[in-house]
Parts: structure tokens; C-alpha cells; sequence
């Protein structure tokens, strides 16, 4: 998900009248609206047989026969626990009737659905670029108020993405994912998918090109335990794409007088920061990564992304011990939050390794997924214990990937680290 | 004829003389009575007792015989109280009236043989105050290096409020157990009882350093729950002396206490973190504690090595998400 604070469906309960507020439309937005309006529908999960949702998301028609785009997020409880969740649709008429999944796209967070005796024309879909600056317009059914159109700007491709995502500058809200986001000439120009929500009418698109891909799969269906592999199969794929959008030489850069990692793939965002007290006993300079690359896979649960942290520490007034003593610190191993239903224990491995020029304590740790086959967690930890005056503890921390590719990985973050005072 | 001398003693609830009095009977006398009243012979301080309460008899072969001369509370001999009892022998010389216990001593008691003398081996007991004294000064020597470590702002500040903190704690601990001191053997012992504290507690902080500072010298594996066992052993260590100098029991039964209460808080400590950290998926149970690279003596793993051994890592992990799952009641099931 591009979004830290991701805007998802599932997440929201429904909303109470307060909430109730749509902006008024321009001249432009009613029509669009007017054209779109019978293709759209709101999709609902329901646990067991209870009659109160459990979360609720936003699709359109994109086939002739009730096939619907959606986001796979919106699905994904159906997708996991065919047996535990239920999905409805529900017109912008009242009209309801059940949803079956066809077909997922968890990489690109789309799904294909059908819906049981309800076939409008399907929508027409842009899959040109859209040029930065043109009008858009986002529909769907935020916090379950009713259906809703946003007016907004599309700004082209989002820079330094991995997965490929459409900025939109217009408001997307709980419960309009799956939605239409659409040009002035109700074309379809993207999935909503999500945004900041703590930032202003920052959202995200998925580009219609991976709904045509999805929609001309083959739309047999598939029984439940043949999506969930599909899942693990689409996870290691895009796993195995990230980590080999890290291969060749990996750019370090220098921290505390040794070299470390840097931005290692241009999707990676890195920011650093240091101490700016110069009377302080030890000055740190800090560099924090992430890639973003991470996918949802269902609710707690994300895979495939990596992110990593640097401290370096240097100084002139602290002695060996209490200078050792500040590195130890740094070094606490906390790996990402997880869930039993969805992980394992961590397993770990600790030694002093020689690195290039330097001795360094290594630890990685390595905890399974439960039921995604063949995927784990990494936690890494790395600190020179070389020098009583310079130092550094490394974080790097994988999420989701296969145990070769991601122990290929470590070894090459670990290796391109140098001591070079 | 000769005088029968007799030597009353007062005992406390410990069996201990408070005092004594020395009584010599007249010529041919062999009787003398006890009681509250002055008319008595041996006057008691007691509400219980009544004003000629009883009279004790000095046979011819020595043995004291006790008789009631109608109290109300009567005797009580070996612990069992007797009422208008006439000729009873008190076998080990003792007698209690009301709430006064008295030992009777005369010359046909027969004396144990003489001990030897010898200087008490307990270094506790022959100077608990130069052990406290040193003690305390090594606790607060490490608390002191422990502050200057952590390199705060204001070292004084922090130093005297670690140390204030841990000497509190000390200080409750010691309390405890010269209170106890003070109810079964009848004194308060707070020097020993606060050298075998910090005593204690100064060795357990010592060895725990030299244990990671050990660790990281020769690049050991973590010791993962040992110092769970090491806490242990000084907690056994501290209880079995508390215990010996606190109360009348045996070295052999306050060992079996002192050792069977921690090993118990070990294995309950041991068995619980085990089984949450069954199914616990965010711990790591690692810890990486760096010293001066001055100290390393041994030298580093070769990268390659590590990484050779990758798949017993992996095993690891896949036993752990096994286990979790075995532990897990009713696994599942989902569909």
C-alpha cells in the first residue's frame, strides 16, 4: 500500500448521520455522476449469518453479466475465510443480492466479482495516461452515507512507486474503494484505492491498465481454497520482484566513518536527521528507510516490503566502556507486530562476524507465515564492535518473502557494509 | 544436717534466663513455696498466679516434686496443665505458674560436661558489622558505575537515587528479617541480616556483569534464562543464611527451604516465560550487549560460515511456528 494511514473499507464501522455531509457537485459532477451512477455498486462483508456488516468497500461494472472491479481489500476476509464471511451488494436503487469472487489481484489490490441478477452496462474504461492537471472525479460510498462523488485533479503516475499508482488530488474516504475514479467523460481512469488521511486530498489510484488485465482473466471462478493459493502464488511473485528490483551493486554511504547502505532502488524513500546539540557526549546521525512496497493481505497481515534504519555514533568525550554501553542501546531487537493466526515465533542466530575491514555482531531472526506458504518475517540487526570511538547499529527488517531470496538478500545489505574512517 | 541452696530461674519465651534468684532453704528444710505473696517463699510478679500458689519439695534423691495448693490455674508441667496435683515431678526442672516459667536448679542437678571453648566459625557471627560495611560499599560501588555508564546529565542526581532506591528495598528486606530474628531468637540481628543482604546482592551483581562482560570477551552464545537460575542461586544463598541466623532451625531443614523456594520461583519463572514465548510471534529472545573492542579475544566468524548455516535457522523457525501451533488448544480449523 502506497499509504501509511491506508483509507480502507473494511476498517470502518458505519458511519451515523452526523457524518452525512456530500459536497455539492459542479455542473460536471452531476452529470458524470448521472452516467455512472446504475454501474456502481456498494459491497458488503458479513461474518456468520449476522445482519450488521462487517465492513463495506465500493465496485463498478466492468464486464457484460454482473462482473464488478473491486479492491481486493475489500474481499479479502471473503478471500481468506470463505466459510466465515459473507459478501452482498447493494445498489444506489436498494437493490441486493450476493457476490461471488472471480478472480484476484493482490499485487495491484483488485478484484473481479459477480453479482447475482444485477448486469448494468459496464462502464468504459481509459487506459491512456492521463496528463497531470485534468479534472477527475472519484465515486463510491463513503462511510456508508449513500453514493458519492468527489471532484478532484489526477496527477499522473506517482514518482518513485513500486507498484504503479495514479495520484489523485481529491478527497477518497472510507468505503469508496473499489470505486470508480473517473475523466470528464465518465471514463473510467482508475481504481480508488486509498490516501493519507492525516494529509490534505492525497489519494491513490490503482491505473485502469491492471483492470483490464485482471477483467480479461478467465472469469470461471474459483473455489475458495484455489484463491487463498493464488494469494501465497501472487505474494512470492511480487516478493521475488522486489527483492530483484534490489540486485546489482548496492550504493552505501557514509555513516560514522563506515559505509552502509543507502537508497538502494529508487522507490526506496530514505530521510536522515542527526543531533544538532554539538555539547552532546555522543553525537548521532540517524538514516531511516522503507521501501512501501508492502501488500495487504488481510486484515493485520501485510507482505512483501523491507524497510531499514541506521544510527551511527561518534565520540571525543566518552570513554570505550560507557560509549559501548550507548551502542548496546541501539541494538534492542524488536521485530514487526504480528499475530498468531498469521505468524510464527521468531527463530534467531547471533554471532560476532568479520564484515569488510571491521568485526561486527550479527543477528538475524526469521519467523514463518502460518498460512501462506513458504513466506517469513526477517529481523536484522548489525553493530561494529571495532572502535571505541565510532560505531553503529543497523535495523533491516523484511517482510514476507521466501527464506532463500530474503537470506540472498541480508547477506548482500551485510556485505556492502565497510569500515572507512 | 546441710542447707539445700536452690537457684530459681526466670525463663522468656525463647528459654532463655532473665534472671535468676538464689534461695537457701533452713536446716532440715527441704520444701519452699511459691506464689504471689510476699508470705511466699519465691514471689511472683504474675496476676495468674495465686498468693501461695505451690510448693516444691526437694527429694532425697534429688528430683523436685511439685504440688498445687489449690490455685485456680493450677500447674502446668511438660506443657499440660495439672490441678490440685500433689507429688508431681518436674522432669526437666521447669515449672509454669500463670505466665511465668521457672527453672529450678539445685545441687543434685547433674552438669553437663565442660565444652570446650571455640571462636564462633561463622565470620557473621564473629563480625556482621565489617561484612555490612563492605558489603554495602561494593553495592554501592557497582550501583555507581552502573549510573556512570548510562552517562547521565546529572551523575550525582542519578547515582544517589539508584542507590537511595536499592538500599530502601535493602533496607525493607533487612527488616523483615530481623524481625523475625527478633520474635524466634529474641534479637533484632540487623548487622547480620544487612551483611548477608547486600552481601548477597553484591555478589549477584558482580557475577552477572562478569558473566555478559565474559560473554562478549569470548563471543559465548546468550545465556538466554540463566540469569533466571543465577537470581536464583543467590536468593537460595541469602535465605539459607536469613535462616539460620533468624530462627532455631536446623542447617539441613533451612537449606531444603532456602533452596526448594527459589528453585521453585525458578522453574514456575522458567516454565511460564517457555510457554508464552511458545506462542508469543513478536519476542526476540536475543540480546546483544557490546563492551570496549579492547576486550575481544576471540576472533570473528567468517561471514560465509554464517550464512552456510542459514537452513538450520530456518528449521528453527519452522519448529517454532510447530510448536505454537501443537500448544495451540483446538487449532483452527478455518476453511
Amino acid at each position: 500500500m502506497l499509504s501509511a494511514v491506508a483509507v480502507r473499507a473494511q476498517a470502518q464501522p458505519p458511519a451515523g448521520p452526523f457524518n452525512a455531509v456530500v459536497p455539492a457537485a459542479s455542473q460536471s459532477a452531476r452529470e458524470v455522476l448521472v452516467q455512472v451512477r446504475p454501474a456502481v455498486i456498494q459491497i458488503k462483508s458479513f461474518f456468520g449469518s449476522n445482519t450488521a456488516q462487517a465492513s463495506h468497500g465500493t465496485g463498478f461494472a466492468v464486464k457484460e453479466g454482473g462482473v464488478f472491479i473491486t479492491n481486493y481489500h475489500v474481499v479479502a476476509e471473503k478471500v481468506q475465510y470463505p466459510g466465515k464471511y459473507r459478501l452482498e451488494y447493494r445498489t444506489a436503487e436498494g437493490q441486493t443480492g450476493a457476490i461471488a469472487v472471480l478472480a484476484i489481484d493482490v499485487r495491484h489490490d483488485l478484484a473481479l466479482v459477480r453479482a447475482a441478477d444485477y448486469a448494468p452496462v459496464p462502464l468504459r474504461l481509459q487506459t491512456e495516461s492521463e496528463i497531470k492537471g485534468d479534472r477527475a472525479y472519484s465515486v463510491g460510498f463513503p462511510l456508508d452515507v449513500g453514493l458519492t462523488i468527489t471532484e478532484g485533479i489526477s496527477n499522473g503516475k506517482v514518482d518513485g512507486s513500486f507498484d504503479p499508482r495514479i495520484h489523485y488530488s481529491g478527497a477518497i474516504n472510507a468505503g469508496m474503494s473499489g470505486g470508480p475514479a473517473l475523466n470528464a467523460a465518465a471514463e473510467v481512469i482508475g481504481v480508488n484505492v486509498s490516501g493519507y488521511r492525516f494529509e490534505q486530498l492525497v489519494s491513490f489510484l490503482v491505473p485502469t491498465a491492471h483492470v483490464l488485465a485482471l477483467s480479461n482473466r478467465s472469469l470461471n471462478g474459483q473455489a475458495g481454497i484455489e484463491l487463498k493459493k493464488e494469494v501465497a502464488a501472487q505474494l512470492h511473485a511480487h516478493s521475488a520482484d522486489l527483492l530483484a528490483a534490489f540486485d546489482g551493486a548496492m550504493k552505501t554511504q557514509a555513516v560514522a566513518g563506515y559505509m552502509l547502505p543507502d537508497k538502494i532502488a529508487p522507490f526506496v524513500n530514505c530521510s536522515a536527521m542527526g543531533s544538532p546539540e554539538t555539547d552532546s557526549p555522543v553525537q548521532m546521525v540517524q538514516v531511516l528507510c522503507d521501501a512501501k512496497a508492502g501488500l495487504y493481505v488481510q486484515q493485520g497481515l501485510y507482505s512483501g516490503s523491507l524497510k531499514y534504519a541506521h544510527y551511527g555514533l561518534t565520540t571525543d568525550r566518552l570513554d570505550a566502556w560507557r560509549f559501548a554501553n550507548r551502542l548496546s542501546a541501539l541494538t534492542a531487537a524488536v521485530g514487526r507486530f504480528g499475530l498468531l493466526r498469521h505468524v510464527g515465533p521468531y527463530a534467531c542466530d547471533d554471532r560476532v562476524v568479520g564484515l569488510k575491514g571491521f568485526d561486527a555482531n550479527l543477528l538475524v531472526c526469521a519467523r514463518r507465515f502460518r498460512k501462506l506458504e513458504g513466506l517469513y518475517d526477517f529481523t536484522v540487526r548489525v553493530s561494529s564492535v571495532n572502535s571505541a570511538k565510532q560505531g553503529y547499529a543497523s535495523h533491516l527488517d523484511i517482510y514476507g518473502v521466501a527464506f532463500e531470496p530474503g537470506m540472498r538478500f541480508i547477506r548482500r545489505y551485510v556485505e556492502a557494509m565497510e569500515w572507512r574512517p | 544436717m546441710s542447707v539445700e541452696r536452690v537457684v530459681v530461674e526466670w525463663l522468656d519465651g525463647h528459654g532463655r534466663v532473665q534472671w535468676r534468684e538464689r534461695l537457701a532453704l533452713g536446716e532440715g528444710r527441704r520444701s519452699f513455696t511459691i506464689g504471689r505473696s510476699v508470705e511466699a517463699d519465691v514471689t511472683l510478679d504474675d496476676p495468674h498466679a495465686a498468693a501461695l500458689h505451690a510448693t516444691v519439695e526437694i527429694a532425697d534423691d534429688g528430683r523436685l516434686l511439685a504440688s498445687d495448693l489449690g490455685s485456680a490455674n493450677g500447674l502446668i508441667v511438660c506443657g499440660k496443665r495439672w490441678r490440685n496435683t500433689r507429688g508431681l515431678e518436674l522432669a526437666d526442672n521447669t515449672l509454669q505458674i500463670g505466665r511465668t516459667r521457672l527453672q529450678l536448679r539445685t545441687v543434685h542437678e547433674r552438669l553437663a560436661p565442660e565444652r570446650p571453648y571455640e571462636l564462633p566459625a561463622s565470620a557473621l557471627a564473629r563480625g556482621p558489622g565489617w561484612i555490612a560495611a563492605i558489603a554495602g560499599l561494593a553495592c554501592v560501588l557497582q550501583l555507581v558505575y552502573a549510573t556512570w555508564l548510562s552517562a547521565p546529565r546529572d551523575f550525582a542526581v542519578s547515582a544517589v537515587s539508584l542507590a537511595s532506591v536499592v538500599l530502601a528495598v535493602a533496607a525493607g528486606w533487612v527488616g523483615l528479617w530481623g524481625l523475625l530474628s527478633r520474635v524466634m531468637q529474641g534479637e533484632w540481628r540487623w548487622l547480620r541480616h544487612g551483611a548477608i543482604c547486600l552481601g548477597v546482592f553484591a555478589a549477584f551483581i558482580a557475577v552477572r556483569a562478569m558473566v555478559e562482560v565474559g560473554g562478549f570477551v569470548l563471543a559465548l552464545p546468550p545465556p538466554g534464562n540463566g540469569h533466571i537460575w543465577l537470581g536464583a542461586a543467590a536468593l537460595a544463598g541469602a535465605l539459607f543464611l536469613h535462616l539460620t541466623h533468624a530462627s532455631p532451625l536446623p542447617a539441613r531443614r533451612a537449606a531444603l527451604i532456602a533452596c526448594g523456594i527459589p528453585a521453585l520461583l525458578a522453574a514456575g519463572s522458567h516454565w511460564f516465560q517457555a510457554h508464552d514465548q511458545v506462542r508469543d510471534v513478536n519476542h526476540i529472545d536475543a540480546r546483544m550487549r557490546i563492551y570496549p573492542p579492547a576486550l575481544r579475544l576471540r576472533a570473528a566468524d567468517k561471514l560465509d560460515d554464517y550464512f552456510n548455516k542459514a537452513n538450520a535457522l530456518r528449521e528453527r523457525a519452522n519448529k517454532r511456528l510447530a510448536d505454537a501451533l501443537a500448544d495451540e488448544p483446538g487449532s483452527d480449523g478455518e476453511n
